[in-house]
């Protein structure tokens, strides 16, 4: 009964160039789309480069290291505890006895001021170090390894505000030279004394000429007080200068102390406690700050410089000169002459040191054992931690793992965490630590006994140390065992009720023909719609109600004898998952709902047809269907559960805890709680933990999501 | 209408049909139906789009069921017993009554599994390679796949397919075996190729198919249906039902006529 419908005048097509336009336009229209997906996409590549930017930036970069104890020192202290305590060492705080033990003794060695050898020069040789034999010119150069500059310090304000301190100084550099060779160190040069007057009148500035007068007539400033404190070296060339100020007339207080040169600077600069400061080194960086940051700029004078001689007896003929290493073992471990170098005589050492409490022999080994503490062999870092720590200590060490077996880098990393102890005192992003590496290392030089290190925060012990208080002690472990049982339990809950769910609304729901059951459905799936929308915490708030609350006696476990009843509580991991269980329900219902929904219903009709019941259907050809789409769900909301941390809090999960979960009614923790609670931390050093922790979550996340992909493909690749 | 279903054989009835009616939702889609099938042949239903062919066939084993809203009224008989009582499970009507659909649905499984699952379900005991095999020959498709009976049922070519599904059905040995428009999708000769295993089936098997295909009709089968809408309340009827050469060459009703003849519209 068709009709032939002729194309006529009822109207009409493009065609020819109206047609190319015509196709041209329409495809203008998908441009749109690709640009919203050229949009989409940028959007989504800045967001993971701001991300990972964020994350990695903090994880990684510079840390200043910080020591309580300088590990030099430790050093030093144990070497010359050896020096002392070996076997053919006299020690004397009386140099004649020294001269007398040397003297006439070919294979006696010893060392003290040079001043000293200088007095007994017929009895006694000394030997060049390094190839350089001492005097005044190679030490005051600095050639002469044994030697070090004299200085004292003070400042411009200082010597205008207590003239008797600029008068001092003034005549401390006009007499020094006449009394330095008495006290034992070498004059300086007239230049370095001119530099050093030169410094003084710029300091002095317009006071210089009534400063000069005072210097002439010190009893006119009498009226003030005079405090000095440093270095136990300068000490008697200063004091010998003091006494001579004060017969030229001075009658204020004088008060010299001798404390090192470190406390010294630390009384001048941060205490500010003297007006003058001795030093056998120059000030250093942070101690420059310290003073400026109180506006005293110190001002540096050269008074002379200090020299150790290395003597032997006048008959000793095979010495002339030794090296630094050579010291060093003639002076510790060495018992023989030919043990240190076989062209000498194969006679006992016999060694003449000043005594402990001398400045000389801190110089001495300061000077020559300039060894770091990795360099130490096991014994001498063995012999450090007990020179250190408390026999309590050692002993649990010891328990550990007997230290006389430890390797040598197991023994420096303990002698680094328990005597020098170190610390973290600043740290820096990755950018930073590229593109600012130079004000980086400034700040570190001002940090005492600061160190710069290259730090990533995410180290293996990080994951399997516990969380601790210290950011540099603290890991990730518990947290990280808290958020792997969370989820196994959530999932183990809500992935078989969820496709439950779905099952029985796609399959059986639309079989029934109540109206009443239909509309109760109907209103099932309506809720379970709006419930993927509900803000998180309020699941939080229902779980702590449920879980916590209301069903305590079963998710603290005490209704089944597993926890302590005096300290269970319903705050647990079966709580936290079923509550996650709960948030994550509806995502899991949807999206398996929307599965099973894309599965053929002329496969559901092929398995009824063969007299399968609708149970067998769903199960052997239905459910099979749907795994990709039901994993992709499970997917979705595992992520979803796994970074949620709202409702765990409300629930009450634990901020602080160390001990790892052992089992569904556990106290835990979880890796978001964790990272939450580290980044409102005030130290920066939390942070860098935090974003280390951030790493493993988003791996963590990757490798579930990787494995249920596969899993997904897998089954795809089966159902083809 | 209770005459339209008049036997035309002396043979045994598969299945007795009787003032059947059948609904989605409120909607009648077929009423009146009276109609009884004869054993071990093989009945084609005929007849314009849209009039209840697809659904005749599908309440004869029960397959409405499935469809949400989907209701029959009415009588049929199954070996004495109405299918439609209260206590008969439509599971084991199914498993009786096997079906083969218009488009071929094989599971997405190994050919060997789609025969197999089957005969699992159903509780078969006994040697199941044997059974595979057995039923892919009836099938005539066991020298098509016999080398790759571990390799997908969708591998195949929907022809192979749809032979599959017969394999499938008959694997679960049923009495009756369901057919709707099991050729549409086939060429020539794989439609021929499924009439001459219809014909071979039909020794041990009763079967009603579904076609549009005249020729196929006429070619193919022992008796014919044809149905027709009801142009006034748009219900489905059983205009005439007869041997098939009688049918074809000499229809009692005009509709009928018109319809074998093309004249209609
Ligand atoms: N699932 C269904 N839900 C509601 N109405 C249906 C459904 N299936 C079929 N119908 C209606 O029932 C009537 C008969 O449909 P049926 O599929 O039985 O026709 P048919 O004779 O098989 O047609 P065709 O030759 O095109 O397959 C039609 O009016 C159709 O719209
Ligand atoms: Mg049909």
């Amino acid at each position: 009964m068709s009709q032939e419908t002729q194309p006529s005048d009822i109207g009409q097509y493009p065609e020819g160039d109206n047609l190319k336009h015509f196709i041209e336009n329409r495809k203008r229209g998908g441009l749109v789309w690709r640009v919203s997906f050229q949009i989409a996409t940028i959007l989504a590549i800045l967001a993971l480069i701001a991300l990972l930017y964020n994350i990695i930036n903090g994880a990684f970069g510079y840390v200043a290291i910080q020591n309580k104890v300088d590990p030099n020192s430790l050093v030093l202290a144990m070497e010359e505890n050896q020096m002392l305590s070996s076997s053919g060492t006299v020690s004397s705080e009386d140099d004649n006895e020294l001269v007398d033990g040397i003297e006439g003794n070919p294979n006696a060695i010893g060392f003290f001021g040079y001043a000293y050898y200088n007095d007994n020069r017929d009895k006694l040789k000394a030997i060049s170090v390094d190839g350089q034999a001492p005097s005044r010119e190679t030490a005051e150069s600095g050639d002469y390894p044994l030697a070090r500059p004299l200085f004292i310090y003070s400042a411009a304000d200082v010597m205008r505000e207590n003239p008797a301190i600029g008068a001092f100084v003034d005549y401390y550099l006009t007499n020094v030279n006449s009394v330095i060779e008495e006290v034992g160190y070498f004059p300086i040069s007239d230049d370095l004394l001119n530099e050093a007057t030169t410094a003084w009148s710029a300091a002095a500035g317009e006071q210089a000429d009534a400063l000069q007068a005072y210097t002439a007539n010190p009893a006119e400033v009498s009226d003030h007080d005079i405090s000095i404190s440093g270095s136990s070296t300068v000490y008697p060339l200063t004091r010998q200068l003091a006494i001579q100020f004060r017969r030229a007339g001075f009658q204020g207080g004088l008060d010299l102390q001798q404390t090192g040169t470190t406390a010294g600077f630390r009384a001048f600069c941060e205490d500010m406690t003297t007006g003058i400061s001795n030093a056998s080194r120059p000030i250093n960086r942070a101690e420059i700050e310290a003073c400026e940051s109180n506006k005293r700029t110190p001002v540096e004078f050269r008074v002379g410089t200090d020299a150790l001689a290395v003597v032997v007896s006048s008959e000793n003929t095979f010495l002339e000169n030794v090296t630094k290493d050579e010291l060093r073992q003639i002076f510790t471990s060495a018992e023989t002459w030919s043990e240190v170098n076989p062209d000498w005589p194969n006679e006992p050492i016999e060694r003449f040191i000043p005594g402990a409490d001398s400045g000389t022999l801190d110089f001495f080994a300061e000077t020559v054992f300039d060894r770091q503490l990795e360099a130490l062999t096991e014994p001498e870092l063995i012999e450090i931690l007990k020179a250190n720590l408390s026999t309590g200590l050692l002993r649990r060490f010891d328990a550990e793992a007997p230290l006389v077996e430890r390797s040598q880098p197991e023994l420096v990393d303990l002698v680094l965490e328990r005597v020098v102890e170190q610390q973290v005192v600043q740290s820096w992003e990755l950018t930073e630590s590229i593109f600012d590496r130079a004000e980086i290392e400034e700040t570190v030089a001002a940090i005492p006994q600061g160190e710069l290190q290259w730090r990533s925060w995410l180290t293996p012990a990080f994951l399997v140390t516990p969380q601790s208080s210290t950011p540099e002690l603290a890991g990730i472990r518990t947290a990280l065992f808290g958020t792997l049982w969370v989820i196994a339990i959530t999932i183990l809950v809500a992935l078989p009720v969820g496709v439950g769910a779905a099952i029985y609304l796609e399959e059986y729901a639309i079989m029934v023909a109540n109206p009443t059951l239909r509309r109760i459905n109907a209103i099932i799936q309506t809720n379970i719609n709006n419930l993927a929308g509900v803000p998180s915490i309020i699941y939080g708030i229902l779980g702590l109600a449920i879980f916590v609350r209301a069903i305590e006696p079963i998710t603290s476990g005490m209704l089944f004898g597993v926890s302590d009843p005096t300290t269970a509580n319903g705050r647990t991991i079966i709580s936290a998952s079923l509550t996650l269980a709960l948030l994550i329900l509806p995502l899991i219902i949807i999206n398996a709902q929307e599965a099973i929904r894309a599965v053929p219903n002329s496969l559901r009709q092929a398995g009824m047809g063969l007299g399968a019941t609708r149970w067998q259907t769903i199960w052997s050809h239905v459910l099979p269907s749907a795994i990709p789409g039901i994993l992709t769900g499970n997917i979705l909301a595992m992520s979803r559960a796994i970074g949620e941390t709202a409702p765990l809090v409300v629930i009450g999960a634990s901020t602080f805890i160390t001990v790892d979960p052992t089992g569904p009614f556990s106290k835990f923790t979880v890796l978001p709680i964790q990272i939450y609670q580290w980044t409102s931390r005030p130290q920066a050093e939390f942070r860098n933990i935090a974003a280390a922790a951030i790493i493993v979550l988003l791996i963590l996340l990757l490798t579930l999501n990787a494995s249920a992909v596969l899993l997904r493909n897998r089954y795809s690749r089966r159902l083809s | 209408m209770s005459t339209n279903g008049t036997p035309t054989s002396n043979g045994k009835y598969a299945l007795d049909l009787q003032d059947v009616h059948c609904y989605y939702g409120s909607f009648r889609a077929v009423k009146g139906v009276n109609l009884k099938l004869q054993e071990k042949k093989i009945t084609a239903f005929i007849g314009p789009s849209g009039c209840g062919k697809s659904t005749v066939l599908r309440s004869l084993n029960r397959m409405n069921d499935l469809i949400p809203g989907g209701r029959v009224e009415g009588r049929i008989l199954f070996r004495g017993k109405n299918l439609y009582d209260p206590d008969v499970d439509p599971v084991e009507v199914r498993r009786r009554i096997g079906m083969v659909f218009q488009k071929p649905n094989p599971f997405p499984k190994s050919i060997y599994d789609n025969i197999a699952w089957g005969a699992k379900i159903n509780g078969f005991k006994g040697n199941m390679k044997e059974l595979v095999e057995q039923s892919l020959r009836s099938a005539a498709l066991w020298e098509e796949v016999k080398d790759k009976l571990d390799q997908s049922g969708l591998g195949l070519s929907g022809g192979q397919q749809q032979r599959l599904c017969i394999a499938r059905a008959i694997a679960t040995q049923p009495e009756i075996i369901l057919m709707d428009e099991p050729c549409s999708a086939l060429d020539p000769i794989a439609t021929l190729k499924i009439e001459d295993l219809m014909r071979e089936l039909v020794k041990n098997y009763t079967i009603v198919i579904v076609t549009h295909n005249m020729q196929q009709a006429a070619r193919a089968s022992d008796y014919t249906a044809y149905y027709l809408m009801d142009k006034s309340d748009r219900a489905g009827e059983l205009v005439e039902y007869g041997e098939t050469d009688q049918l074809f060459t000499n229809p009692k009703d005009k509709r009928t006529e018109d319809y074998i003849t093309g004249r209609f519209g």
